[in-house]
């Protein structure tokens, strides 16, 4: 990109930068899953596993030979990949490391939605193609967290969008960054309520337990249990990428500090080194929920969710008061 | 930088008030007064340095001593003492109480536009969320079953009103902190001793079998 970026972006150049964006949250986001495992068996007194096996695991993972039921047809197969293909979509549409997003042209916090929405409906109908009853278990408990989790997600991003008078994400991270946080106590409850959305959305303890298969209780794994090989692959890795997606949201919405204005590297250099301490603070956050706190009996979920919403809804009720 | 604190802080404890009302397991419930009280104290020091009201430090010295630490610690010991953990049954189901306390936060909001002082600024989300932590606490102390659960939902509208007249007044003067203060702790430490005459009578912390008659 060159010295003197102006946004919006020029097409070839949001293009080009869009692809390095998701290149480079792609590659992070193993690392983030293997960060909070370590943390999280820190907790427990345990060595637990390397920081790097999440990516030893995708490895292998896309080395083998997909298996898949007699019965499946293509939207079996298409699944992952479309699951795969809107988390990359959605990196493009989030500030990361700039005060503005490659493809915000394309589409503000509604896109956002929509496209994570248009996912995971893919990852619910293909778990459903092949009939067997963990796969129709899952997807429909897995839909039921997202519908609650949504509108909550909505509600958050547009209390900030309100301050920030855009629903483009790029512009927010740049009314945001210029005008320091609005000093509103709505802030604090929507990053509360998006903070619970992340928990769920991430299938992180008090909603899902990411690191068991045990059928009473699990929901994003019981969806992808019939998947092998690479559309395994890509179904974790999607995941991960999504986790990362909402982290970052999190972090550059409600503390953007240090956003780059522009492609000069020493700024670009700070607000790397500050993207790598928020990420890791919220990773922090996310560990000492998981540890501290046991899973909620599923149908208690929804009472989480509807703190969540309610914060949310909250968060934007007060902004006209 | 200090209205940003104070406004962030109240609205911590709107969030704590808020999480208080959609969970059921009393540890947490006391963690979170805990820290909302702690909360409370932060919001006096930020006011004690902007506005040069060096009396309200001691005011949020008592508040983050007794509130913050004493007595969820005393509670803590109280409920493990009796092995009772959670609210099973409250009289409104978590949902419809969220949604009747998101009601409750709005009211409290636009009531406070109508005072004196509540009109703008960091003193006007000081008295709303103040005046919505004290409608949730009531709330919470009509619909709620247990005995340990309604002396929580008694001290969160204390430090509302604690939070009130922060925002609304100069804050009071050190003889009548400290009066309330005492009394405060005299009310949780009868309060406990009563639960367990409670639990030790009934074999539960439901307040409703009180109206039963017992020959």
């Amino acid at each position: 990109m060159a010295g003197e970026t102006r946004w919006p972006l020029g097409m070839t150049q949001s293009l080009g930068f869009g692809l390095l964006q998701a290149a480079l949250l792609l590659a992070v986001a193993p690392l983030l899953r293997g960060v909070i495992k370590k943390m999280k068996a820190a907790f427990q007194a345990r060595q637990g596993p390397p920081l790097l096996q999440g990516y030893y695991d995708l490895g292998k993972l896309l080395r083998k030979e997909p298996v898949r039921s007699e019965t499946a047809s293509w939207v079996f197969v298409a699944g992952p990949r479309v699951y795969f293909a809107t988390a990359v979509a959605v990196t493009m549409l989030i500030p990361v490391l700039f005060a503005g997003a490659p493809l915000e042209e394309a589409g503000g916090i509604l896109v956002l939605v929509g496209l994570l929405a248009l996912g995971r409906f893919a990852l619910a109908i293909a778990s459903l193609d092949t009939g067997s009853p963990f796969g129709g278990m899952g997807a429909s408990r897995e839909m039921t967290v997202a519908a609650l989790a949504e509108p909550a997600l909505m509600l958050g991003l547009f209390s900030v969008a309100l301050w920030g008078g855009s629903t483009s994400l790029g512009e927010l991270a740049r009314a945001t960054s210029v005008r320091g946080p609005s000093g509103h106590p709505s802030e604090l409850l929507a990053a509360a309520a998006l903070f619970i959305v992340l928990l769920a959305e991430a299938g992180r303890v008090p909603v899902d337990n990411p690191a068991t298969h045990l059928e009473l209780t699990m929901i994003h794994e019981a969806m992808v249990l019939e998947y092998s090989g690479p559309d395994l692959a890509l179904v974790e890795w999607a995941s991960a990428l999504k986790e990362l997606v909402f982290m970052t949201l999190l972090v550059n919405l409600f503390l953007p500090l240090g956003l780059a204005a522009s492609a000069d590297p020493a700024a670009v250099a700070v607000s790397g080194a500050l993207y790598v301490g928020k990420i890791l603070v919220l990773a922090v956050a996310v560990t000492l929920v998981e540890s501290t706190n046991a899973k909620l009996r599923f149908f208690r979920v929804p009472e989480l969710m509807a703190v969540s919403l309610g914060l949310g809804f909250l968060a934007l009720a007060i902004r006209f008061l | 930088m200090s209205p940003d604190l104070v406004i962030l802080c109240a609205a911590g404890m709107l969030v704590t008030a808020y999480l208080m009302v959609g969970q059921k397991a009393l540890f947490v419930a006391i963690r979170l007064y805990g820290l909302q009280s702690i909360l409370l104290g932060v919001v006096a020091v930020a006011m004690a340095l902007t506005d040069r009201r060096p009396h309200l430090l001691e005011s949020a010295a008592l508040t983050i001593g007794l509130k913050g630490l004493f007595i969820p610690w005393f509670l803590m010991r109280t409920i493990d003492r009796i092995g009772i953990h959670r609210e099973i049954e409250p009289l409104v189901n978590t949902p419809s109480s969220l949604l009747i306390c998101l009601g409750l936060t709005v009211a409290g909001y636009r009531v406070s536009t109508g005072m004196a002082q509540g009109g703008e600024g960091a003193a006007h989300h000081v008295i709303g969320v103040s005046l919505s932590m004290l409608l949730m606490g009531l709330f919470l102390m009509v619909t709620r079953r247990k005995a340990v659960t309604q002396i929580l939902a008694l001290l969160t509208i204390e430090n509302a009103v604690f939070l009130v007249a922060l925002g609304a007044t100069s804050g009071m003067p050190l003889v009548v902190e400290l009066g309330i203060s005492f009394d405060v702790i005299v009310a949780v430490l009868v309060l406990g001793i009563l639960v367990r005459r409670i639990v030790d009578r009934f074999e539960s912390m439901d307040v409703s079998q009180l109206s039963k008659l017992k020959g």
